[in-house]
């Protein structure tokens, strides 16, 4: 019989092998993962060709969700197929109690001075903001006011769903829930007043796929961040974003260390880099239009705020009390809109 | 000469003028047979001279570009290969390999409709007719060559076909077998009357078999005659060639009177020969005589010519003797293995009295 | 078999030591883990047990995804039988030079990633897809057709994406087939279709029930196909699998998942070459 020691020890081996290559890791080389999309597309076109100039690191980037990045983590068990993770409020507690990073120390970031108070801690270091709301296609469709409007015509025959999978479809669905008496722990009514609008809802597909059935018009209304807005319009797209009326949703993306890692140095170059001047100014312009932390770097006018001040009057959801009950709403949501 | 009975349902099959094209390539050239009720008729060639071609013309299974295919006198050429009523026997056997023996036999009878009972009654017959009634559940591949060569026999005739082809038919089998197997299928073809074309490379089995051969080369009918036409007076050289074994000697054409050519042999005699219609009057020609027509002489002569003696190998009932011309020629001769006499050396090479040799013009 | 010389001392068998040691390695471990794993209760992997598979078994919903990917497999099945068969006929009766053509073409979509192809078929059925702006062009149809995101619009995608695992084995049957098999029916007096399965079908139903195999097993299974055309809303137990294991992070229902996928399936593929022995023996025959 297998006790459950040898099943960890075999799991370690296999995971270990068979993840993505240790062989990666030469002198001056650095994994980091990174959101599929437009955080993707920045972060090829700007940090990495800054990283190597500047600090002669190779940067290799893993296009992962925030779950995902947890998901290949665990899988790994101490031998982590990436050195830094990319991460979101919900997937960032999730790893913390899973003790998957390494313990961050903020004093060797040498632009610590710059980022504001409270952004960088034990566990990581943040390096943007995300805003969640609705984008739509202005060529097809009025401008929608609030969450409500999507459940109605003329949005909601034009609407792309996703679910619980990632935190902005998880934060949207709350949203949604809330406008019908929904609570933060309690998206239930959401689910309900989709299902009875289900048969007119032009896409339910994975996070990933979303921007693609934009762009192809499969659908022309859909919950999303600033980001991809942005990044869709930077490709020709139209699309435009909308802060709902009840608000829009905001959180931190924050930066941290792969537990086990060997490239620590390297990473605290990287988050470095990333929280610097240079490259919060370069990313911070359309098409990328990403919310700068660094105070040196002023918010564009067409950013959904005008200071990271206003992060305070967005909509923050605690994820400590969503994640617990995530599993089950994920299953909820496939038997409600299953065909 | 045998010919075959003549039966009241065999038919006449008629090939006027066909010619097949495979792309530029002419893979047989304005054909034409006619062939009577009853009778086997071999085409004989080497492989690629268009004879199997001609046979998928007849079954259907190869349109031509032009020229017709009658049988009984209606043209038979708008018709697809399965209403042509038309049996044939495969060199592979082409057995349905996941069908019994009996299966195999009633394929054709269920294709045209038949009735159980006189499906049933007519494999019993066929596999009777090929003594394979013990057989009839087997699969094909539980069966010996020789064995599924009469499947695929009964297979073809249980359909009663109006014409039977065969398509080297014999081929894959050995020896033994293959003459057995020639001897039956002549005598079921007898029985039944069909008229039948038989594909062959090989000549003893056309002689045996055939009532009449037709020789093809590159596309074209050298000779179509009777075995015996076709063995004793060769009309090409291609036909002198591919039949029997032959010695070729070259020589001029000094006079021709009288039906009767005066050629001298570039090897050192003089003979009087009749003359085909047709030969220059003076030129090159080319003699042709088999092995057993020459005969070897102690003494010399006008008619002879000296040769050098090489070796000689017993061949069944026969020796045959190599010997070389005075001009390079290689030549064999054959005689009884009991006639050679004892005493001076033979080194003079003539034609033996009932000799038929033929004269062919010598291309420069 | 006899033995003969020294060389024979070397068993046949004992050749296949290393590929069977890295099969033990590299297959059957990874699937006695899993087995393992899936008689856990919790996702932390502490508490032995049935609980997860009381709690699969227990929903009737996954009797639906189960139902439902099995059906997925047998409808791909169906299509890619129905265009492929016709399409190796025809392959059989090319020239040799239009065959090669037309077997680069069936090899080629093997040549790109899936991923590749699947986010294609969005651009091909997309509601302002190839397909809708040509019959909407034509007038045949006023409002786009919803293909993207329907089961329909998956099984013509898959169908074009397992294409080459159905005619692959399909041609490489038919083109072993003695051509004068046909001939032979022809001559007795078989019409077309009566040789086509009564001699064709038959002999080529090993081809055919390889071809099956490959396709139902690899479309059971196409997760980004599946997701992306088929969006989530077509359950299928790929998309259970992942939820459970890189979303919900329990791993041992994600094992019970990926256990009744492997059984569902391979139970399906059991009988199929179960069909396929039985009818396999007349071809080398």
């Amino acid at each position: 019989m297998f006790t459950r020691r040898s099943l960890l020890a075999g799991a370690t081996a296999l995971g270990g092998a068979s993840l993505l290559p240790g062989l990666a890791h030469a002198k001056g080389s650095l994994i980091a993962t990174t959101y599929p999309g437009s955080w993707e597309d920045a972060y090829r076109a700007i940090v990495a060709p800054m990283l190597k100039k500047q600090a002669d690191i190779d940067l290799e980037l893993a296009p992962l969700f925030a779950m995902d990045q947890i998901g290949k983590v665990k899988a790994a068990r101490g031998a982590p197929p990436f050195d830094a993770f990319l991460l979101d409020p919900g997937p960032r507690i999730v790893a913390i109690e899973g003790g998957l990073f390494e313990k961050f120390d903020p004093k060797k970031l040498t632009n610590l001075p710059k980022i504001p108070e409270g952004f960088a801690d034990e566990h990581g270091v943040c390096v943007s903001a995300q805003v969640v709301g609705i984008a739509y296609n202005p060529k097809k469709l009025p401008a929608p006011k609030g969450w409500t409007d999507l459940l109605k015509d003329p949005w909601v025959s034009r609407l792309g769903l996703t679910g619980f999978q990632t935190t902005f479809g998880t934060s949207s669905i709350i949203e949604i829930g809330k406008q019908f008496g929904g609570t933060l722990t309690n998206p239930e009514p959401a689910l309900v007043e989709l299902n009875k609008v289900l048969p007119k809802v032009a896409a339910v597909g994975l996070p990933a796929a979303m921007p693609g059935l934009f762009q192809q018009g499969q659908c022309d209304v859909m919950f999303t961040n600033t980001q991809t807005v942005a990044t869709l319009k930077g490709k020709g797209v139209d699309i435009e974003f909308v802060k709902p009326e009840s608000g829009a949703i905001a959180f931190y993306t924050t930066m941290h260390i792969a537990k086990g890692t060997a490239e620590a140095e390297n990473a605290y170059k990287y988050f470095d880099l990333v929280i610097g001047k240079e490259v919060q100014t370069a990313l911070t312009p359309a098409p990328y239009n990403f919310l700068p932390v660094n105070k040196d770097v002023p918010l564009t006018p067409d950013m959904p705020m005008k200071s990271l001040d206003e992060m305070a009057k967005y909509i923050n959801h605690d994820w400590a009390q969503i994640n617990p009950l995530r599993a089950g709403w994920i299953e909820k949501f496939n038997k409600e809109m299953a065909k | 000469m045998q010919t075959a009975p003549r039966d009241k349902a065999a038919r006449t099959l008629d090939i006027e003028d066909v010619t097949v094209r495979y792309g530029a390539a002419l893979a047989v050239d304005g054909v034409s047979l006619s062939i009577e009720p009853g009778e086997v008729v071999a085409l004989l060639g080497p492989s690629g001279c268009g004879k199997t071609t001609l046979l998928r013309v007849v079954a259907g299974f190869v349109r031509q570009a032009s020229g017709r295919v009658r049988v009984d006198g209606a043209p038979i050429d708008h018709l697809p290969a399965n209403q042509r009523n038309i049996g044939i026997v495969f060199q592979n056997y082409a057995l349905f390999p996941h069908m019994t023996v009996a299966e195999n036999v009633a394929y054709g009878l269920r294709a045209r409709g038949a009735r159980g009972p006189e499906i049933a009654a007519k494999v019993n017959r066929f596999l009777e007719t090929v003594q394979l009634g013990g057989f009839r559940d087997r699969l094909p591949r539980q069966l010996s060559g020789g064995q599924q060569q009469r499947v695929a026999l009964a297979r073809a005739l249980a359909v009663e076909p109006s014409i039977l082809l065969l398509d080297e038919p014999f081929a894959a089998l050995d020896r033994n077998l293959r003459l057995d197997m020639q001897i039956e299928v002549k005598r079921l073809q007898r029985t039944l009357g069909l008229t039948t074309i038989l594909v062959t490379h090989d000549q003893d089995e056309a002689m045996s078999v055939a009532d009449r051969i037709a020789v093809m080369n590159r596309g074209k009918v050298e000779q179509f005659d009777s075995p015996v036409a076709i063995y004793d007076s060769p009309r090409t050289l291609f036909v002198n060639g591919f039949i029997g074994s032959s010695n070729l000697l070259a020589g001029k054409v000094a006079a021709i009177d009288g039906g009767m050519a005066t050629v001298a042999l570039d090897a050192g005699a003089v003979l009087r020969l009749p003359a085909p219609s047709g030969l220059p009057e003076s030129g090159g020609v080319l003699l042709s005589v088999r092995p057993e027509q020459l005969i070897l002489s102690a003494i010399p002569g006008p008619e002879l010519w000296r040769v050098e003696p090489g070796l000689s190998l017993p061949l069944g009932g026969q020796l045959v003797h190599e010997a070389r011309t005075a001009d390079g020629t290689t030549i064999k001769i054959a005689e009884p293995r009991l006639a050679a006499p004892k005493g001076l050396p033979r080194v003079y090479c003539g034609l033996s009295p009932d000799a038929r040799p033929s004269l062919f013009p010598r291309s420069t | 078999m006899k033995e003969g010389g020294k060389l024979s001392l070397f068993r046949e068998w004992q050749l296949a030591v290393p590929l069977a040691l890295a099969f033990a390695a590299l297959f059957l471990a990874p699937l006695l883990l899993l087995v393992g794993v899936s008689f856990y209760n919790d996702e932390k992997i502490t508490q032995p047990g049935f609980a997860s598979w009381l709690k699969f078994y227990g929903d009737p919903f996954n009797y639906k995804v189960i139902g439902d990917t099995l059906l997925l497999g047998a409808k791909t099945v169906c299509t890619t039988v129905l265009i492929g068969y016709p399409l190796a006929l025809v392959y059989l009766d090319l020239s040799a030079r239009l065959q090669k053509v037309l077997l680069f073409v069936i090899v080629m979509p093997l040549l790109l990633s899936v991923v590749v192809r699947t986010f294609a078929w969005i651009v091909v059925l997309g509601r302002e897809g190839v397909v809708n702006s040509v019959l909407m062009g034509l007038g045949v149809i006023s409002e786009p057709l919803k293909l993207l995101q329907t089961e329909l619009g998956l099984v013509i995608s898959l169908t074009q994406i397992e294409m080459p695992l159905m005619l692959l084995p399909l041609i490489s049957v038919m083109s072993r087939l003695d051509p004068n098999l046909r001939d032979a029916s022809a001559a007795l007096g078989a019409s077309r279709w009566r040789t086509l399965f009564t001699v064709i079908v038959p002999l080529s139903m090993p081809g055919l029930i390889a071809g099956c195999l490959l396709v139902f097993a690899s479309s059971t299974t196409a997760f980004i196909s599946q997701t992306v055309i088929g969006g989530v809303r077509l359950i299928y137990l790929p998309l259970v699998i992942w939820q459970q294991s890189l979303v919900v992070y329990h791993w041992p229902l994600a094992a019970v998942a990926s256990l009744s996928l492997v059984v569902s399936v391979l139970s399906v593929v059991a009988a199929l070459s179960w069909a396929g022995r039985r009818s396999g023996g007349y071809v080398n025959g």
